[in-house]
């Protein structure tokens, strides 16, 4: 089981530096809102209207609650007395229904949105080129991504948080408004001396001007708090990387069990926790917690309750002048404290999103990159009779962002219906030149040609037909064992099962108490059941079996079976790939002997190619070496 | 968290829970009191802090409304104001002052906790760590110190707002022990049926854990999916794009249906709300409005008590809601207490201590061992007898799942046999510290574990005073010291990801890395176990040219499924059948014409002249 430990979520993730424009963060934003919108409208609806009904709910009750105090202090007449009070808890029990229904259709909508950004990427991931996931840029990219959106869910995810705030913030500000202009507008009788000085239009501007100073101070400070995180963010970083491995991943996986009791690493993770722990109260960020940042933590605090003085001072003085009863008191100074919180509320959620662009231009950026597969138009077609001709020309491959060549100058025809071993020791370049045979990547130097026509030309996911290939590090699905096979939701059941017999899956029912629909391991169902090695090696021959693609390859397809089950698949090959082109890939090269055609590589070269008995014949060449390093246990001492 | 995934709190037990929240919240104090004492100091600050400013801003609107209504002095008013201002600025900041640094603390004591789950985790007998229950277990409790919100950090904001929320309930009830106390009764009961309501129906979410859980864990499994490297291969190969998108859909639309249902029952929970507080509401305010007609009460006391009334309603449901929490959130610290005290199957500090030492000749002797996994139908290994001499070099090899590794895992302590006795010189292992007799071993297993630390340190296992020179020569010995002279920060440069510079190391690079890290060890006695799978044959062939040299005279097991890789051994064992079915020289065992001469025949038959076809 995998999972993370987590010091801290992050409050502003990692900051990038960069300057963002205010044209650049509406242009995300609303490009952000749009994959929304296309994966679930009914998203930002409904945050939408909840958050318009639940911003307006304090504001009804507090125009009548001041409307009853007002009666209470003046008029006290009870017929009204009761006419506003049954009013007051009428409309705040309509108000919280309306809310409470809201709430619940916008949670269902909510709920799905972890896993709807995850579906974005997971579209996107599925459909990129190959070579791009490979790509050490992607993949810091998509790390970025992963742990932005993971430890403060900076990027698609804020959006509709920000929306959500932004709706709640301006429906605020507005009701607010309503409630707070009367405050300005109404006068101080004109013999009450020098309060009528508050009627003074220079006055009111002024305390207007007070008041949103000490508005917009409050997020700044805020802000100001917060870049301390920034400030040692990569340090915190590695401080929640280092604990996720070490209280994570360690313990966890019991295969990592032997080692960890014989080499004691229960020392060694308990000396490295303590050599980088960025948390305790010791650390750089809890001291400046303390100092600094703490500071101007307690200043942001301590400004909201400067307003609220600055707005009780102004309104309650007005009141005393009489240009207002004590209800309106009341209604004045909770409006006007809304209003600024609105305001903050807003300015705060505008931060948020121009802090958010830079982490958009991230995500942006993944899901902007070009999709080279679909550029190939022609289609692979059928030569009846003929079959298909493939031919390396001058193929050389550099691993993107690699010095050295995997690949040197590979030059290569193999026709239809042959069996083809390549063999090398480690690293020679076998696995990358099936790589480019099955353009997961295209060439750097040179050309591959089907039919003569350079593959490029084709379509991708035409020529994808052509192969099926079993690598060494394959991977099965923890789905149904015949999805599995048929690599769909829907299963030919009864290819599946002559599939899985000629790889010599056995289906036995007390194994397969579902038989085809059993789920294989149990990280997906947990009614799933756990196969060995080699009977995943079985099944990934059987999905090889399944697509019944012209050419068969096979990377050390025997790799973790014993010697009497290899030796089954091996006596059984012939059957299994029919008529079909197959090629072999071993470092066992007992499988080769059984192709007509072996190819040898040797440091990205093709350096030796013929039939097995030619082969073996040239004492200085590297296949005899490679062969006598196998043969000399099995020759017979005689 | 982002994430929706509401952690299955506690457990689903029909038992009572180990430890009761009190003494959780005893257990957690006293922690923190060992361990950093300013956790429990800042808790009380804040919780008086707390107090005082939800007291003070009570009385601000009806001191205020009251001296505007006896029509004071605009002096007396605004100083009032200033007055309360000043107060609640003070209060505030030390509010927004101590949340900010109150977390370091709190977080290192949720770390300590993880490192004892860890250090559990990491010691506790090796059996134990293949038992379903006990891992369960562990997961659970290595869940509960990942997040801020886990319940080892968040009960000390529980305990501050519990001990705030009943310091607060106290003042108002006294302040409205003034009022006709059938008030009070009737704001105790419509605040608590409502809540027990929602509580019960809030419930659902809690009840249906395990389904919410099982569909993200499968989304999850899904999107890591999607960006797994190896698989991407596959995925394009195969044309599975269309299959996992179709899974996840399929998944995404139960879920969001799942989730709908809930939803359907809490708002039950908000329409009961509506009404009682309606009702309560209703009540309180007629109540007043009686008072002010009677001439009782002025408009200021009319606006204090109102408010009180509904501060008294949040403060009773805040308490309720604390301690729900608290009961959550101690049934997780009973998770995380009852993996710690999980007994130990080995003996570990009560066994006799033992130190290996190169100059003692040790022998291993398994006297009529047999061997059954738990819950298994037929034993692994049965009536299994072995002495491995000191100095000897033994092969085993067999079939997979012939039972070589389970041997193994019986030589080096890992199993105990269900019958039968593995013996240390005479002496059953059982009577040994069990940490103390891992050390006679160095190991290659296939499975490693392979810290995110530098070369040096996976090399030796530790941090400090190691050999560079020995280090040295068991690069060099293991075939890696080209390939770490390529490395930009040579032995210094980290494996893994934790690390900027990380590097990820290939198969076989992996494998050498193993065999230095095993022969740096230089333990007694040196166990390597199909120690050259990943390596190509010419590097594997080295390998064992180098055998003798590489194991020194030490007692070695060597374990592999290729029988003739094994003939530089000094004795072979083939396993099969759960027992020793031959036993031998390579030359002896041909002779012998047995298993070992039919799995030797399969296996050479395309290497002999005449094989191929």
């Amino acid at each position: 089981m995998k999972f993370r430990i987590r010091m801290r979520e992050w409050k502003k993730g990692i900051l990038n530096k960069s300057h963002v424009s205010f044209r650049e963060t509406v242009q995300l934003s609303l490009r952000g809102f749009r994959v929304w919108w296309r994966e679930n409208p009914r998203l930002l609806l409904s945050v939408l209207i909840c958050g318009v009904v639940s911003a307006l709910t304090p504001y009804a009750d507090i125009w009548l609650l001041a409307r009853l105090i007002d009666e209470v202090a003046v008029g006290r007449d009870p017929h009204t007395l009761t006419v506003y009070v049954l009013a007051l808890m009428g409309t705040s029990a309509i108000f919280s229904l309306l809310c409470a229904g809201l709430t619940r259709w916008k949670n269902v909508q909510l709920s799905c949105l972890w896993h709807t950004q995850n579906k974005v990427f997971l579209e996107k991931l599925l459909s990129m080129e190959f070579a791009d996931i490979d790509d050490r840029h992607v993949q810091e990219l998509r790390s970025r991504i992963w742990q932005n959106t993971d430890s403060g869910g900076w990027g698609l995810y804020k959006l509709i948080y920000s929306f959500d705030a932004i709706v709640r913030s301006v429906m605020s500000i507005i009701s607010a408004s309503l409630l707070t202009a009367s405050l300005f507008i109404l006068p101080v009788a004109a013999d009450r001396g020098w309060l009528t000085i508050l009627n003074h239009p220079v006055f009111i501007l002024l305390i207007i001007a007070v008041m949103s100073g000490v508005t917009f101070a409050a997020p700044l400070l805020s802000v100001k708090a917060s870049s301390y995180w920034v400030k040692y963010a990569d340090e915190n970083q590695l401080g929640n990387r280092l604990f996720g491995f070490w209280l994570g991943d360690l313990g966890n996986d019991s295969s990592k069990a032997l080692d960890v009791r014989i080499y004691r690493q229960d020392i060694l993770s308990r000396n490295n926790l303590k050599k980088y722990n960025p948390f305790t109260p010791a650390s750089k960020l809890a001291r400046a917690s303390r100092g600094a940042m703490g500071g101007y933590q307690a200043l942001s605090g301590a400004v909201s309750q400067i307003f609220a003085g600055v707005a009780y001072i102004f309104v309650c003085l007005k009141a005393l002048g009489g240009a207002f009863g004590l209800g309106s008191i009341v209604q004045y100074v909770s409006a006007v404290l809304a209003l600024s919180d609105g305001l903050s509320r807003l300015i705060e959620a505008f931060g948020d999103l121009r802090n958010n662009t830079s982490f958009l231009r991230t995500v942006f950026e993944f899901l902007d990159m070009p999709d080279k597969m679909g550029q190939g138009d022609m289609a692979v077609g059928q030569y009846s009779g003929k079959g298909y001709e493939i031919e390396f020309r001058n193929v050389s491959f550099k691993y993107p962002g690699q010095e050295n060549y995997a690949l040197r100058n590979v030059s290569v025809i193999f026709h239809a219906e042959q069996r083809m071993a390549v063999v090398g020791m480690n690293g020679s370049g076998k696995t990358t030149f099936i790589k480019l045979l099955c353009r997961l990547y295209d060439p750097t130097e040179g050309q591959i040609l089907l039919n003569g026509i350079d593959i490029r030309n084709y379509n991708y996911y035409e020529y994808m037909q052509l192969f099926s290939v079993v690598f060494q590090d394959f991977k099965l699905l923890s789905f149904g064992l015949g999805q599995n096979v048929a690599c769909s939701m829907n299963v030919d059941s009864d290819k599946a099962d002559q599939c899985l017999r000629a790889a010599g899956f056995v289906i036995r029912p007390d194994r397969l108490p579902h038989g085809l629909s059993t789920p294989l391991y149990k990280n997906f169902d947990e009614k799933g059941i756990d196969i060995s090695g080699g009977e995943a090696q079985k099944i990934a021959l059987a999905r090889a079996l399944y697509k019944d693609a012209p050419f068969i390859i096979l990377d050390e397809p025997t790799a973790a079976l014993d010697p009497v089950a290899e030796f089954e698949v091996y006596d059984k090959m012939n059957d299994m790939t029919g008529r079909k082109t197959a090629v072999f890939i071993s470092h066992r090269l007992s499988s080769c002997r059984f192709c007509q055609d072996i190819v040898v590589f040797h440091e990205g070269r093709l350096i030796q190619r013929g039939s097995h008995d030619a082969l073996v014949s040239d004492r200085p060449g590297m296949y005899y070496r490679l062969w006598s390093a196998q043969a000399q246990y099995y020759e017979a001492k005689s | 968290m982002p994430v929706f995934s509401k952690m299955p709190a506690g457990k689903h037990m029909k038992q009572k829970p180990a430890y009761s929240p009190g003494q959780n919240i005893v257990y957690m104090v006293s922690l923190a009191w060992e361990q950093r004492r300013s956790v429990i100091w800042l808790a009380l600050t804040m919780a008086v802090v707390a107090i005082l400013l939800s007291l003070t801003q009570l009385f601000v609107v009806p001191s205020v409304l009251g001296v505007v209504e006896t029509d004071a002095s605009a002096a007396e008013l605004t100083a009032i104001i200033l007055l309360f201002t000043g107060v609640l600025i003070l209060l505030s900041a030390a509010r927004s002052y101590f949340a900010s640094c109150s977390q370091f603390g709190r977080i290192e004591v949720r770390l300590i906790i993880g490192s004892m789950i860890q250090n559990k985790a990491l010691t506790m007998s090796y059996p134990d760590t293949l038992d379903q229950n006990v891992r369960k277990k562990m997961d659970k409790a290595s869940m509960l110190v990942t997040s801020n919100s886990a319940a080892t950090e968040a009960i000390w904001t529980t305990l501050v707002n519990l001990l705030k929320n009943l310091v607060a309930f106290i003042v108002f009830l006294s302040l409205l022990a003034a009022l006709n106390p059938f008030i009070i009764i009737a704001v105790l009961v419509t605040v608590i049926v409502s809540f027990s309501v929602s509580n019960y129906l809030n419930g659902w979410g809690y009840r249906h854990r395990d389904e919410e859980a099982e569909y993200s864990r499968r989304m999850n499994y899904l999107s890591e999916r999607s960006g797994d490297y190896t698989l991407a291969k596959d995925v394009r190969i195969f044309g599975m794009q269309g299959w996992i998108e179709d899974v996840y859909n399929s998944m995404l639309r139960l879920y969001r249906s799942f989730v709908a249902r809930g939803e359907r029952v809490y708002v039950w929970g908000n329409i009961i709300d509506a009404i009682l507080a309606f009702m309560r509401n209703g009540i309180v305010c007629l109540f007043l409005i009686g008072s002010v007609l009677k001439g009782q009460m002025s408009a200021a006391q009319f606006v204090l008590y109102f408010n009180t009334v509904n501060l008294f309603t949040s403060g009773i449901n805040g308490i309720m809601t604390d301690l729900a929490t608290l009961r959550k959130q101690s049934l997780d610290i009973c998770t995380v207490r009852e993996f710690l005290d999980y007994p130990e199957t080995f003996k570990i500090e009560q066994g006799i201590p033992i130190a290996p030492n190169l100059n003692i000749p040790y022998q291993i002797e398994l006297q009529d061992v047999s061997f059954r996994y738990p819950e298994a139908e037929k034993n692994t290994l049965s009536h299994v007898s072995l002495t491995i001499r000191p100095g000897e070099k033994l092969a085993i090899v067999g079939l997979n799942g012939a039972g070589k590794t389970t041997l193994i895992k019986l030589i080096c302590g890992f199993l105990d046999p269900t019958e039968g006795k593995v013996l240390l010189n005479n002496i059953d292992i059982r009577t040994y510290n069990r940490r103390d007799y891992y050390q006679l071993f160095s190991a290659v297993f296939q499975d490693f574990s392979v810290p995110d630390v530098t070369i040096a340190e996976n090399i030796a296992q530790t941090d400090e005073n190691i050999n560079r020179s020995l280090m040295e020569r068991c690069i060099s010995q293991a075939g890696l010291t080209e390939k770490i002279r390529q490395l930009p920060g040579g032995v210094k440069t980290h494996t893994g990801k934790v690390f900027e510079d990380g590097i990820n190391l290939s198969g076989g690079e992996l494998q050498r890395l193993m065999l230095a890290r095993a022969l740096y060890k230089n333990a007694p006695i040196i166990v390597l176990d199909e120690p050259t799978s990943a390596l190509d044959p010419i590097a594997e062939s080295e390998i064992y040219s180098k055998y003798s040299e590489l194991t020194d005279g030490r007692t070695a097991v060597y374990i592999s499924h290729r029988l003739a890789s094994t003939r530089f051994c000094d004795r072979i064992i083939l396993i099969a059948g759960g027992r020793i079915d031959e036993e031998g020289t390579h030359d002896e065992l041909l002779a012998h014409k047995g298993h070992y001469a039919d799995l030797f025949k399969i296996q050479s038959r395309y290497y002999r002249e005449g094989g191929a076809r």
